[in-house]
């Protein structure tokens, strides 16, 4: 993503940020702080203007567009570097075999190679859980593995065993 | 004298204040309608409207000195403003299509000069008054059609960029010949002279920022307002003293600071002070203009506003091809260039006052017409580019993104 600066003799600064495609967003701040914003969808079409702002309430908006006052956390775009690892969230309903054991009995490491690295009880989340806590009914494991390792993992949470080839 | 002096100001500053307020109203600019209230309310024709008189203000002493005032910062700001960085960054595009305006709109000027019998000195003030465009007028319409934002506005203010140079330069030229004693070796001495000063003015504003930049540490806003005015009124004061021009000084007191941290806080303290020597300027140059006098030029006037009108027109549209601009852009370029002003206005004033000839009488009242209509015209222009642009045959049509 590319900002281009130019100088606009007697009025101010113009910097033009590319958006998607051939949108930019073009913001020129004026000597007496006053800021306009104007949008162009495209090389050929014209600058619409959107609005403008005093210096102060430019410097409110922009606090607000980074997040100084509330940072979402947003889902769809976390990225994790993790390699060829996802996490996710599994349910453990209170059919599943898995109830009652600690998590070293279930060895869930050693049968799906997936790692429990926290397990949501209610109200409360317990951060890299020990070896011997208990795995309760209603329990949310989050887990971190491969695809794979998560498809014979949520295999050992439904029939207690990874052995796909009964299904 | 002195409660009819002030009474008088008074008076001015108001009709000043209502000019401008009417002009906003209807979206035009201010430099026209600070004239036109200089011209009525002024000693010339119209002096009186059904008996009664209109000569509110007498042109006064006073009223001069503000309006040198006002050419000073407006010159003093040009350098302020004068971006080196950018003219670097563009150079190449900019030398060109900078040389493609000069080329065809001093050219007309010149060709109108001569056509019309003009001396040669004459020529030359008449080629500069046509070719410079108005940074003022221009940089508002830009702002208020959105334009700025699009990319027409580079190649439109690389222009101007270039325009300002060579304004300087052509300037300080100007100023030496003409008010040398006329032979060919005073002439070159003056030009001699008052490019070792100018160039003297250089190398402080080149080397001495870092002092400039000490020098002006300030406080409050007050005592950093009193010393820029005190500085360049007073440099501009000796440039003139020693026969150089306060303009072309001025500029280059401007561009000495714009090297500083200053630049900002000049646009800020500096910036009223200016607009208010500015608009007296413009005013006291409506109080001078005998309009009786445009019945001299009426065919030189309408000449000069059609075919200079045509070729920013033609200039424009090169420029933004150099750009790389598609057909409406580059006709859009050529729209935005047509408005002329302040400095016309500025080379006017210099004409005035070698006032030998021509000069002292005719060229003002013409370059005060010229600059009425072409700022006007000019403005109109840009509001109304894309009706008129529709209204072109095929050649000119948008062409659509691929």
């Amino acid at each position: 993503m590319t900002i281009y600066e130019t100088e606009v003799p007697g009025v101010g600064h113009k910097f033009e940020l590319e958006l998607d495609g051939e949108e930019r967003l073009i913001v020129l701040i004026h000597h007496d702080g006053k800021r306009e914003v104007y949008r162009r969808p495209g090389e050929n079409q014209d600058s619409q203007k959107l609005f403008s702002l005093t210096g102060k309430r430019a410097r409110q908006l922009g606090s607000i567009l980074e997040g100084a006052h509330f940072q979402p956390i947003e889902m769809d775009e976390i990225q994790v570097p993790l390699g060829e690892a996802i996490i996710e969230w599994v349910d453990i309903d209170s059919s599943s075999p898995l109830v009652g054991q600690t998590l070293r009995a279930a060895n869930i490491r050693e049968q799906t190679g997936v790692s429990i690295i926290a397990i949501q009880r209610a109200e409360k989340t317990i951060a890299n859980p020990m070896p011997d806590t208990t795995i309760e009914a209603d329990d949310i494991l989050v887990t971190l593995g491969s695809r794979d390792e998560q498809q014979a993992f949520s295999e050992l949470v439904e029939t207690g065993s990874t052995d796909t080839s009964q299904a | 004298m002195a409660e009819l002096l002030l009474v008088e100001i008074g008076i001015a500053l108001t009709g000043i204040a209502l000019a401008g307020a009417l002009a906003n109203r209807i979206g035009l600019s201010v430099i026209p309608a600070y004239i036109i209230i200089g011209i009525l309310i002024g000693p010339n024709e119209p002096s009186s409207i059904g008996g009664i008189s209109l000569t509110l203000v007498e042109h006064r002493e006073f009223i001069d000195v503000l309006a040198e005032l006002g050419i000073i910062f407006l010159l003093f700001f040009l350098g302020l403003e004068f971006s080196v960085s950018q003219l670097l960054a563009d150079r190449k595009r900019i030398a060109k299509i900078g040389s493609i305006d000069f080329l065809i709109n001093f050219g007309l000027g010149l060709t109108l000069g001569v056509v019309f019998g003009y001396t040669l000195l004459e020529t030359f003030f008449i080629a500069g008054i046509v070719y410079i465009s108005s940074s003022a007028v221009i940089t508002k319409s830009l702002i208020d059609n959105g334009w700025v934002a699009n990319p027409e506005s580079s190649p439109i203010l690389g222009t101007l960029v270039f325009e300002d140079i060579l304004i300087a330069i052509y300037l300080a030229l100007l100023s030496a010949v003409a008010l040398g004693e006329g032979t060919a070796l005073d002439a070159a001495m003056s030009v001699g002279s008052a490019f070792a000063f100018l160039g003297v003015l250089t190398v402080v504003a080149w080397y001495g920022s870092e002092y400039v930049e000490r020098a002006f540490d300030a406080d409050s806003d007050e005592l950093f307002l009193l010393r820029v005015l005190g500085i360049t009124t007073l440099i501009a004061g000796a440039a003139l003293t020693a026969g150089l021009s306060e303009a072309v000084a001025a500029f280059f007191v401007g561009t000495a600071f714009s090297g500083t941290d200053h630049t900002e806080r000049i646009e800020d303290v500096v910036a009223p002070a200016r607009d208010f020597f500015a608009a007296v300027f413009f005013f006291s140059i409506g109080l001078t203009t005998d309009i009786t006098l445009l019945a001299n030029v009426v065919w030189l006037l309408l000449a000069a506003i059609l075919v200079t009108t045509a070729g920013k027109l033609v200039s424009g549209t090169l420029s933004g091809q150099v750009y790389g601009l598609d057909r409406i852009r580059s006709a859009r370029v050529g729209f935005g260039m047509v408005p002329r002003g302040e400095f016309s206005l500025v080379i006017a004033t210099l004409a005035a006052s070698v006032g030998t000839g021509a000069l002292g009488s005719v060229i003002p009242a013409f370059t005060v017409g010229y600059v009425l209509l072409m700022s006007i015209l000019g403005t109109v222009l840009i509001q109304n580019s894309d009706p008129i642009l529709d209204r072109v045959p095929l050649r000119l049509r948008k062409s659509t993104p691929e």
